[in-house]
């Protein structure tokens, strides 16, 4: 039949240019839009620069990423020869991005980086620049002692810190008065929260469980809580100690035994990134969320349900009863900062901008008046701060010790991975305690 | 214009800008990672150390995620030629007798999970996934078959075969629309024919329409099994190989050992043993399915 052999050529032809089309799409053209105007060229005549700063922070409008923001538009406006240009990914695929360009030796200016694993291999690709830590001593920077351990690599800066990272657990008061539910401070109180929000249909705390890294904050809270000593978890990742001999550690896996028993975390948990974990967690529907204190911004966030910021609350990691951790020992270190790239093509007007960026009047002063998190440098209080804010400062401030790093930054890349995706599987199934400190031996042991 | 076609300048003129191009964008690619599958080196620009074939030993004799991940992406291909082709070729004849309106209509309808973006796929099993919120579970409460309930794509046990169930349905527009060309360009009269001869209903399409189709499966087998060895996104995108590892995927695994793990050397190690195995499976789909070419 004509009439079906031509539908037929039409088809066959459509579905060559489709296939064509599909396969050449499958080779993923990965030129960003930001690039073209890369500015060197076309600028340089007028004597404007254009700058490429690359962030983790994708929301512009409120909490850390408006400060940035603000910063860098207060910069823009006393320095009008200089625009800023900004890409934002979330989390994840920033951190796979900054590593394609660090492969390609994208000429960035300024990145977000995050310090330890993350930051020793843009280090040791050469694609970050040393810093020199005279230059930022003083009243104008005003970095609190010891932030610089997670950028720094055998004696050197490579980074500075935006933020005191601290790991609390969030709380919707209003959950736990409507339910009659304790506010836990022990892990016993911490279990009995968890069934009796089951026992309501509630989840009794939200996570990123698809991210795994929270799990692994976790686990060092807990540890810390038995044996009381911030140093043995990052001993044992130097291989001083084992996670097979030590018994904190196995009382902390059977911890996360009991977790995972009384289901504490939200039914959706493994497939849960960031931003689902924390959706579930301000729409009301879970009690609790495991962050840290980078995200105090949630109590002045006007896009968030006001009834969520009224009954926002913060409290500290619960102890264990029979542990040696005291409540204000404070899992705490700076992960979060800022580096310069070192195949910038305008190195001078990117450390200015850079040490603008970073001086004590600016990120940490914009950061901290609006709420957005707390500064790794020395900030005053305004006494407009929020509620959340004001709890936040007195966990920092009262800390009996901090741990410094967190574990999983504190080998290699490889160590992290394999660690994290111990946690995942062990969380995912019924493994024993044991299985997952062999586990966590044999990542220490193959970094 | 002979003469042109026979001189072997011209020729090599010709095709020199086209094989310049394959050589720049495939062939060094593919040199540059072997070198790099030798080495231990955690991305380009840092420290290159010669490792030799170890690498490959580790992936082969010492590395269970990566037969896993494999072991996954060959279910896959296997799901779709026993699962999504079938039913492919069973609409697509049905699309072809339905004719009309109709079948435009439904043409259309069968396409459109092809039209969507991944991104948008992948979010949206999410949330019909999901074990509190998501439609699956709604439904399955209503119908009062609670103890059916899962947090799908959570749990190991589920996983696997949610992911599978995705794959298969987002790809049924593409094959259904080769199938369906293919259908389309089967002569009406050979189907009178052998009607005249007696056959007819399921007969008839088994007698004559799958036979007539092996050009389209020979295609369809071959590309079903480079899809799936080759797949990346949706499970990136809904559970980047977890729980655990119950839906480790070949090119997940490649990405995140290069790119999370810092594993560079051995990422490409893993992606010259990918190709080789794209390049087996291709060679065998191929062989078993061979058949000569039917003329009408």
């Amino acid at each position: 039949m004509v009439k079906h052999s031509k539908w037929a050529r039409a088809s066959i032809l459509t579905l060559a240019i489709a296939s064509v089309g599909a396969l050449s799409a499958c080779g993923g053209s990965n030129s960003s839009n930001t690039a073209s105007d890369g500015g060197s060229g076309g600028d340089s005549g007028s004597g404007k620069v254009t700058l490429r700063f690359f962030s983790n922070l994708p929301d512009r409008k409120s909490g850390q990423g408006l400060a940035e923001q603000t910063v860098i538009d207060h910069y823009m406006a006393e320095n009008p020869n200089v625009k800023i240009d900004v890409e934002t990914l979330a989390e994840e695929p920033f951190k796979n991005k900054l590593k394609a360009y660090m492969s390609s030796n994208e000429p960035l200016d300024i990145t977000m980086v995050h310090g330890g694993a993350e930051l020793n291999t843009l280090v040791q690709a050469g694609y970050v620049r040393e810093l020199d830590p005279k230059e930022y001593e003083g009243e104008k920077y005003n970095f609190l002692p010891g932030v610089y351990k997670s950028f720094s690599f055998n004696g050197k800066l490579y980074g500075l810190p935006r933020n005191s990272d601290y790991e609390v657990i969030y709380y919707n008061k209003k959950l736990f008065e409507d339910n009659g539910v304790k506010v836990p401070t022990t892990f016993t109180e911490l279990l009995d929260a968890a069934k009796a929000f089951r026992d309501k249909g509630i989840a009794p705390m939200s996570i990123n469980g698809k991210d795994l890294w929270s799990f692994g904050e976790m686990f060092q809270n807990v540890v810390q809580r038995y044996s009381g000593d911030q140093n043995l978890i990052l001993d044992a990742v130097d291989k001083k100690k084992k996670f097979t001999e030590d018994e904190n550690f196995l009382k902390a896996a059977q911890f996360l035994q009991q977790l995972r028993d009384v289901k504490m975390f939200q039914d959706s948990f493994m497939t849960a990134d960031y931003g689902a974990s924390q959706n579930l967690f301000t729409q009301g529907k879970a009690a609790m969320w495991y962050m840290g204190s980078w995200e105090a911004g949630m109590a002045t966030n006007e896009s968030l349900p006001e009834d969520f910021r009224n009954n926002l609350g913060v409290i500290q990691f619960p102890v264990a009863e029979d542990g040696k951790g005291k409540i204000d020992d404070l899992l705490a270190w700076n992960g979060g900062g800022y580096a310069l790239v070192s195949s910038s093509k305008h190195p001078e007007e990117a450390k200015k901008f850079f040490d603008y960026l970073m001086s004590a009047d600016q990120w940490a002063k914009t950061a901290w008046d609006t709420g957005a998190a707390v500064p790794a440098q020395k900030y005053e209080l305004t006494g407009k701060e929020s509620e959340v804010q004001k709890t936040l400062t007195d966990i920092l401030v009262n800390a009996t010790s901090t741990a410094g790093a967190s574990f999983i930054d504190y080998g290699t890349p490889k160590y992290k991975d394999d660690t994290q995706n111990a946690f995942g599987k062990f969380f995912s199934s019924n493994e024993k305690p044991e299985q997952l400190l062999a586990d966590l031996q044999a990542a220490a042991d193959s970094q | 214009m002979h003469r042109v076609f026979r001189n072997k300048t011209a020729i090599f003129l010709f095709v020199f800008p086209g094989m310049l191009l394959f050589a720049l964008t495939f062939l060094a690619p593919i040199v540059l990672s072997g070198y790099y599958s030798l080495t231990d080196t955690l991305g380009p620009g840092t420290k290159v150390t010669m490792v030799g074939l170890d690498n490959y030993t580790n992936l082969l004799f010492h590395d269970s995620k990566f037969w896993l991940a494999l072991r996954n992406a060959v279910l896959l291909g296997i799901g779709f030629i026993v699962i999504q082709h079938p039913i492919c070729i069973f609409f697509a004849v049905l699309l072809d007798r339905i004719g009309g309106k109709a079948e435009k209509v439904f043409r259309t309808i069968f396409f459109i999970p092809c039209v969507i973006s991944v991104v948008v796929i992948s979010k949206m099993w999410l949330s019909l996934l999901d074990p509190t919120f998501g439609l699956v579970n709604k439904v399955l409460d209503v119908l009062g078959l609670d103890m059916l309930k899962h947090a799908w794509l959570g749990e190991s046990s589920t996983a696997l075969g949610s992911m599978l169930f995705i794959l298969i349905w987002a790809g049924f527009g593409w094959g259904l629309l080769f199938y369906y060309a293919g259908v389309k360009g089967i002569p009406e009269d050979l189907y009178e024919a052998a009607q005249l001869d007696g056959a007819s209903g399921l007969k008839l399409h088994w007698r004559i329409t799958v036979p007539l189709l092996s050009p389209v499966i020979t295609v369809q087998v071959t590309l079903a099994m480079i899809t799936a060895l080759k797949q990346m996104e949706t499970v990136f995108l809904t559970t980047n190989g977890g729980p655990g590892d119950s839906t480790q995927f070949l090119a997940v695994y490649l990405y995140n050992k290069a790119f999370s793990a810092s594993q560079y050397g051995y990422a490409n190690a893993i992606s010259i043993l990918f190709i080789v195995v794209c390049l087996i499976a291709t060679y065998l789909s191929n062989r078993l399915t061979r058949s000569d070419a039917t003329e009408y």
